[in-house]
């Protein structure tokens, strides 16, 4: 994702995952995500690569959906709009 | 006079024919033996950390009891008064799903002390399936057990981004061993091993370390061992996500689908699967610690102890020890490994629970339950002088960790792997 689209999307909620293991990144995304309006974009930062799917494939099941995913060294930063 | 709707009718309904199917003769003997002694209770971590009657073992099985009573019984059917059963409300659903999720981590503890043997986990797991037929299941476990399933169903989606991962975590490999060579294999089909990580690099670079310097014939499967419907009950789903891991080592002709540190994970491959699909699967299954056990009886794994220097304890979780038998291997590696282990006490068979056991961890408004029933095992680490708790399950790390930080324990927590890998390089 280049830096100026990633800077385009405007985020509702940021959280923080850095350090933490699955499952609890999906379930903090999941928390935060239902504290958003439908429409709503969660902007989250996480460490543990296990995110790069588990978070698509929990948005997938729950309908939601992942806009942007990007890594940069160890940290990844992934948006999230919630749909429903 | 209480008013049923039709809608609880029905749930009412599935709620008998679940629990007509699931009640076995091992669960109906967990039903009908117990004398009510109270021996269970301080076995219990939760009754332990809040006496109350509410919080023993017994008292929670009874509250199944009255409904097994009330659905199955024919003398608790004729004379329901006899035995307290009241209607299957939407309620009384309610308030057993509670029950059987947060007041119980389905750790076989009160088993081991109980003079009959009464499994009351078996009574919770039957009720928690109950529960999640009726919808009562927690929504986050349900949501874990549908994002396991989703990959697998969109494999070919989720494939390149797995590869481009283990892409990165081979060269983290590599730098660590100062090993071009040195390889995270997918998909090799003929090999040994299926090893069967989580999702975090945790569980991956590590064991990768050490099959690297094992010069070890393994392949890295493309799923993660947890399996989230176990926590749930539901046997359809749970059989999906092991089929997965199944469909897998089948079709790489593998000798041994090896589990990472993973308690639920391990018990649902190692134990659970050939039950629910009626046959032993056509593969050996073991834990990631009896494959390093092996290698350090060998000899392959030259591990330098005095790298982990510091005081280390190791916690049983209960998946693992109790349930799994793997007592002795974790602690004769540890002892290979590190310079200074402390056993905590009680440990092996009469360990205690984390508290955060059988999904707990992974259900936020359930934090304050957890650090309650989790002061036992606080104050076992604090008593140990460790610096580091080692733990072979991930649901008991996160419990630890936060415990660490609740009770200010100050200690770091890791793995058996990941210690083993450090004394290695």
């Amino acid at each position: 994702m280049a830096e100026e689209a990633r800077q385009e999307i405007k985020a509702d909620q940021k959280i923080n995952l850095e350090g933490l293991l699955c499952p609890i990144p999906v379930v903090r995304v999941s928390q935060a995500v239902k504290n958003l309006a439908v429409g709503g974009i969660l902007e989250a930062t996480a460490t543990d690569p296990g995110v790069l799917a588990d978070i698509p494939a929990w948005a997938r099941s729950t309908g939601n959906e992942v806009i942007a995913m990007n890594r940069d060294g160890k940290i990844i930063t992934f948006f999230v709009k919630r749909l429903k | 006079m209480e008013t049923i709707t039709v809608e609880e009718q029905n749930k009412t309904a599935l709620a008998r024919e679940m629990m007509e199917k699931l009640v076995d003769r091992r669960v109906l003997t967990a039903l009908e033996v117990c004398v009510r002694c109270g021996t269970c209770a301080e076995s219990c971590h939760y009754y332990q950390s809040d006496p109350k009657t509410e919080h023993t073992p017994y008292y929670r099985a009874e509250q199944v009891r009255r409904v097994y009573r009330q659905f199955m019984d024919p003398v608790g059917q004729a004379f329901p008064g006899w035995f307290g059963a009241k209607p299957t409300t939407d309620e009384a659903l309610s308030r057993l799903a509670e029950i059987a999720f947060s007041s119980c981590t389905l750790c076989h503890r009160c088993t081991f002390e109980c003079p009959f043997g009464v499994e009351t986990a078996e009574i919770m797991r039957v009720m928690r399936s109950v529960a999640t037929a009726c919808g009562y299941g927690p929504e986050m476990l349900v949501e874990i057990a549908n994002a396991a399933i989703a990959k697998e169903e969109n494999a070919d989606l989720f494939r390149d981004i797995f590869l481009d991962q283990v892409k990165e975590l081979e060269k983290e490999v590599q730098d660590k061993l100062g090993s071009s060579e040195a390889r995270i294999p997918v998909n090799q089909k003929g090999a040994r091993l299926l090893y069967v990580p989580l999702a975090g690099a945790h569980t991956i670079v590590p064991q990768a370390i050490i099959f690297n310097i094992a010069r070890e014939s393994w392949t890295l499967s493309m799923f993660d061992t947890a399996n989230y419907a176990v926590f749930l009950g539901d046997i359809t789903k749970a059989k999906r996500i092991a089929q997965r891991i199944i469909k897998e080592a089948e079709a790489l002709e593998v000798q041994e689908v090896i589990i990472t540190e993973c308690g639920h994970g391990y018990t649902a491959m190692r134990w659970d699967a050939p039950k629910w699909f009626g046959h032993p699967l056509p593969f050996k299954v073991r834990n990631i610690i009896e494959v390093i056990d092996d290698y350090i009886r060998d000899g392959v794994l030259p591990v330098n102890p005095a790298t982990n220097g510091e005081p280390v304890t190791y916690h049983d979780s209960c998946n693992l020890g109790r349930k799994g038998g793997l007592l002795e291997e974790p602690r004769r590696v540890l002892r290979a490994v590190v310079g200074d282990f402390r056993e905590m006490t009680p440990n092996r068979l009469h360990s205690y629970c984390c508290g955060g056991g059988s999904g707990l961890v992974a259900v936020p408004e359930w934090k304050d339950i957890r650090m309650q029933a989790g002061k036992l095992k606080a104050d076992q680490i604090r008593q140990t002088g460790a610096k580091t708790v080692v733990t072979s399950c991930d649901n008991c790390r996160f419990q630890i960790g936060e415990l660490s930080q609740y009770y200010d324990l100050g200690v770091e927590v890791t793995s058996v792997s990941e210690l083993t890998a450090k004394a290695l390089v």
